[in-house]
């Protein structure tokens, strides 16, 4: 047994040097200049290299860089609130294609489900012309709300699809039961469905969050100075000079938020009071 | 086909506490037995044993002769039925059946003559063509039997609560389908199971666990009529053993100053003991033809259909006693007789005779 | 004071569930409804409820009506076949979540909850979530949720069938005394267990293929089916049923078995029936009687009842006890022709004769 488990902490060991090694990498660059990022692999400041903050002063309007702030600022909000959005109009209608039939002709639940889906077939370009030129038309072109409204139509399709299935999965009693108890159908909803969704919803968050703020193309294509995002504003930083110790700096800066979510998350389905609460 | 012998057997999943305490028990050959206990009482943890998804901690498992103590399951030769229906769903019922033959190299001449012969054993020839996925829950779980069955090497059958999924009216054409291929194909089968009806129905022997422990082994008969321990008398039987705090009077025992009970070893017993008397409500009768038996107050009557119990209350204590519906009993005062040959001693809640 | 269902039907993507049901549901009684699977219980309980629309027929409560009316303002309880409780909430708030829904003041939630706990045996689990109880223990939730609001009709959808065996025969003992506080409430009690209905029911109804076949006192419909098929319904182990005729005063089974007819059979008029004799009514005899071989031997609760391949067809016998009997066995069976129910030969096969209490 005692050898069993120090195979086992050797191999967690492995793997944890396999998934730390980028960020220790990204880390230690970030506090390079160019010479230290040119003579080899070294590790420890002061000892392998003489630490500098030149790096993260280019991303706060130092020499050579950029103003991080606002673009950061712009991802958060407009991030934020198409997810929030996405999350509340998404739950929403899951739950009314788990609980009722529709029927529209031929069309019924399961096809109205795979309209949803079908949104995200498409290859971001091709939808990127017909988006440019509404809110072109809506002259809402470099906007934080077009952006806004153009991830919402991106998120909503995946925040329905995770919830139909998690409503799915909720048994349908529950919600008759508290109609019988005295509740109208959306109190059955928000009183005794939803609390018990908590987890379904805290995923569906998840990737909303994480598909929005690593979105790159419609950024790009939708925006032009006025409301860059995140992503934008660093790709912005490479210059004939690639410099690497700025690209560190923001990528750490733009994944640290990234790792909040995931811990957080972590936490919450981890306490038995979201998960598996149904049987 | 074969025996099966837990050598001193026992089982701790980490902790101090065993949940299957050491023991040695003999399954022999071609005879069919029940586990039959509630839920961590450890009758799946001894199947596991006997299957090779668990080792024990301790003592050695033998099937035919052979000390397979830590060989894998596969190699064992043993059928299993879980809870849930093992089945390939995009396959037809037949390739179903015939898969483990095909596994084993069979040829085709030999397999069709095989499968036919099992599918008929379960009813499932009209079957054979269809897509298992479109079976019901009853079928799938004959066919995951079948699947068992249809190799000819099989030493042993082991069933893990196989009507667990089953919608409780269909219990009944499952059970007598399992019970009646078991009963032709004579292996020696082990039924795990917390339903009393089904260990009894099934099982040439039951044995009754509780909490790791083999509490009573014997055929579903001995169980009912001399249960061994207040536990298993409650256990088997509907409604549960009537049991009544005697007092001793010399060789007699008397249950609320009426003699119950006659014999010299009632006279031999330490003194102090507590003395209970077990009489299952179908076995209490009625005093007729001169003899004064106990009168008892009728408290209730509750209508089964074909049998009524009748709640009496003698003196401090209440009794069950079961009539046929056409002895017509009307509420009011009765005189009942408890007759020796079906009543039971228990000293300190263990049997004595 | 009851509630009424006046020619009531419905069906479903062309599956008849309830046919032309009429009943009546007095107010402080427990009517049973017994059925098998698909017979529409649990369709009739959902249209009362209101979680199904009905297509045909009114209900009426108190000669109010009712079938209108949306399921949160029936005032109607249920307890389903699943364990159905809030998973997120205590068991506690379980109970209370329909007093607080009616705003029922804090100290009298506290004070009703703990009662009712209290008569299901669960005094002591208030804090824990329905999760970490057993199957019994939440079945008693459900149940404790349903008596608290004291509702003005209570449904319970075959509410045990999914315990274990002893468990279910202790909480059918308890449950008259559980529906103690609801004196007041039509109370409808789903089962596909004879025994059951039988015990618990002050009424029965016995339900087929969404009809009502018959209503009445248990034992009264017990001792009086109104034909074969209510027969076989209330039965368990279900009655053995043989076509034969009656001429000049005997009976001639198919199969070729022939018996002299007791009295008041004999004067019945000539002619096509089907008999019928309740398992616990034949016997097995040493040497003679029927002849008959062993197919099966089933073990139920006290009692084994065994199915027998004879001349007549499969007859079940049931025998007091526990006992070993092979298949294949050969029994000997008799019974006593004044035992003969005696049902039309057509259609489900009406009552035309049934025995008394006092032959035989």
């Amino acid at each position: 047994m005692p050898l069993l488990s120090i195979l086992k902490y050797l191999a967690i060991l492995v793997w944890s040097g396999f998934v730390m090694a980028p960020l220790t990498w990204a880390l230690t660059t970030s506090f390079k200049t160019a010479n230290g990022v040119t003579s080899g692999p070294t590790y420890l400041p002061w000892i392998g290299y003489e630490p500098s903050l030149a790096g993260w002063r280019s991303l706060f309007g130092g020499a050579g860089g950029i103003d991080i702030v606002r673009p950061y600022l712009n991802s958060v909000i407009v991030t934020g609130s198409a997810s929030l959005i996405s999350i509340v109009l998404g739950t929403l209608a899951a739950y009314g294609l788990s609980r009722f039939s529709y029927r529209t002709g031929f069309v019924k639940n399961a096809d109205i489900v795979f309209f949803f889906i079908s949104q995200r077939i498409m290859p971001p370009i091709v939808l990127a012309i017909p988006f440019f030129l509404m809110l072109q038309f809506l002259d809402l072109l470099d906007t934080r709300l077009g952006l806004v409204l153009v991830y919402i139509a991106l998120l909503l399709p995946i925040a329905v699809w995770i919830m139909v299935d998690f409503f799915d999965g909720v048994p349908r009693q529950i919600d008759e039961m508290a109609m019988l108890d005295g509740c109208t159908p959306f109190e059955a909803f928000r009183r005794v469905v939803l609390p018990n969704s908590l987890s379904g919803i805290l995923v569906a968050a998840m990737f909303c969050l994480i598909f929005g703020w690593n979105d790159f193309f419609f950024a790009f294509t939708l925006t032009f100075t006025d409301t860059q995002l995140l992503p934008v504003a660093i790709v912005s930083l490479n210059s004939s000079v690639t410099p690497w110790w700025s690209l560190s700096a923001s990528a750490l800066i733009s994944v640290a938020p990234l790792i909040v979510i995931a811990i957080v998350v972590e936490r919450l389905l981890s306490r038995g009071t979201l998960a598996g609460a149904i049987r | 086909m074969a025996t099966i012998h837990l050598e001193q057997v026992g089982h701790s999943y980490g902790s101090a506490v065993y949940a299957l305490e050491k023991t040695d028990i003999l399954f022999e050959d071609g005879k069919t037995y029940a586990l039959l206990g509630p839920s961590g009482c450890g009758k799946t943890t001894m199947l596991n044993v006997i299957s090779g998804l668990l080792y024990p901690s301790d003592g050695r498992v033998i099937v035919g002769g052979k000390d397979v103590t830590r060989m894998p399951t596969a190699k064992r030769n043993i059928a299993q039925v879980f809870q849930f229906p093992v089945i390939y769903q995009s396959k037809t019922v037949y390739e179903n059946l015939a898969f483990p033959l095909r596994c084993r190299g069979w040829d085709k001449a030999r397999i069709a003559p095989r499968v036919a012969e099992i599918a008929e054993l379960l009813g499932l020839t009209a079957r054979l063509g269809q897509s298992a996925r479109r079976l019901t829950a009853d079928e799938k779980q004959l066919v995951s039997l079948g699947r068992g069955l249809v190799r000819n090497d099989v030493s042993a059958l082991l069933m893990d609560e196989p009507l667990t999924v089953i919608d409780p009216h269909m219990k009944f054409d499952l059970r007598r389908r399992i019970k009646q291929a078991s009963d032709k194909t004579r292996h020696t089968v082990v039924y795990v199971t917390h339903d009393q009806n089904e260990a009894m129905t099934f099982a040439d022997e039951v044995l009754v666990m509780s909490a790791g422990r083999v509490v009573q082994r014997g055929t579903p008969q001995q169980l009912f009529e001399s249960p061994c321990n207040r536990y298993v008398g409650n256990f088997i039987g509907s409604p549960g053993m009537n049991f009544l705090s005697v007092e001793r009077d010399g060789d007699r025992l008397l249950w609320q100053g009426f003699p119950v009970f006659s014999d010299e070893r009632v006279g031999r017993l330490a003194p102090g003991a507590e003395l209970m008397v077990g009489i299952r409500p179908e076995h209490v009768a009625f005093a007729k033809d001169g003899v004064t038996g106990i009168p008892a107050v009728v408290q209730g009557v509750q209508h089964h259909g074909n049998v009524d119990v009748i709640d009496a209350v003698i003196g401090s204590e209440r009794l069950k006693v079961k009539a046929r519906s056409s002895l017509a009993v009307r509420d009011g005062p009765l005189r009942i007789v408890l007759p020796v040959e079906r009543t039971r001693l228990y000293v300190d809640g263990t049997l004595l005779f | 004071m009851s509630l009424v269902l006046n020619s009531v039907s419905l069906s479903r993507g062309g599956e008849i569930h309830l046919d032309d049901v009429s009943l009546r549901f007095d107010r402080g009684g427990l009517t049973t409804v017994l059925g098998r699977t698909l017979s529409g219980k649990t369709t009739l309980l959902r249209a009362i409820a209101g979680l199904q629309e009905t297509d045909r027929g009114t209900l009426t409560r108190d000669g109010e009506p009712f079938g209108t009316l949306p399921a949160w303002k029936r005032d109607v309880a249920m307890v389903y076949q699943q364990f159905i409780n809030y998973p997120h909430l205590s068991v506690f708030e379980n109970v209370a979540f329909p007093l607080r829904k009616r705003k029922v003041a804090e100290s009298e939630v506290g004070h009703r909850v703990r009662s009712v706990l209290d008569v299901v045996g669960l005094a002591a689990f208030g804090e824990r979530k329905p999760s970490q109880l057993s199957g019994g223990q939440q079945q008693r939730v459900a149940l404790a949720r349903a008596l608290v609001r004291k509702a003005g009709v209570l449904l319970l959808d075959e509410p045990l069938v999914n315990l274990d065996y002893k468990l279910r025969e202790q909480l059918r003992e308890e449950f008259r005394g559980l529906l103690a506080s609801q004196a007041d409430a039509t109370v409808i009690y789903n089962t596909t267990e004879p025994a059951e209905a039988m015990m618990l029911g002050d009424r029965l109804v016995v339900m087929h293929e969404g009809r009502v076949l018959q209503a009445g006192v248990p034992t009264a419909v017990f001792d009086r089916p109104a034909s074969a098929l209510v027969a076989r319904i209330v039965t368990d182990p279900p009655m053995t049923i043989v076509a034969g005729t009656l001429d000049g005063g005997r009976v001639l089974f198919e199969g070729g078995l022939a018996l002299d007819a007791p009295g008041l059979l004999a004067a019945m008029p000539p002619g096509r029936y089907r008999f019928g004799i309740r398992a616990n009514e034949i016997e097995p005899v040493d040497g003679g009687g029927i002849a008959g071989r062993v197919t099966f031997g089933e073990v139920s609760g006290s009692e084994t009842f065994l199915h027998v391949e004879t001349m007549l067809g499969e007859a079940v016998v049931q025998l007091e006890g526990v006992h070993r009997v092979e298949p294949g066995r050969q029994i000997g069976l008799s019974f006593a022709p004044e035992r003969l129910f005696v049902f039309a030969a057509q259609g489900e096969g009406a009552l035309l004769h049934a025995p008394g209490h006092g032959e035989g």
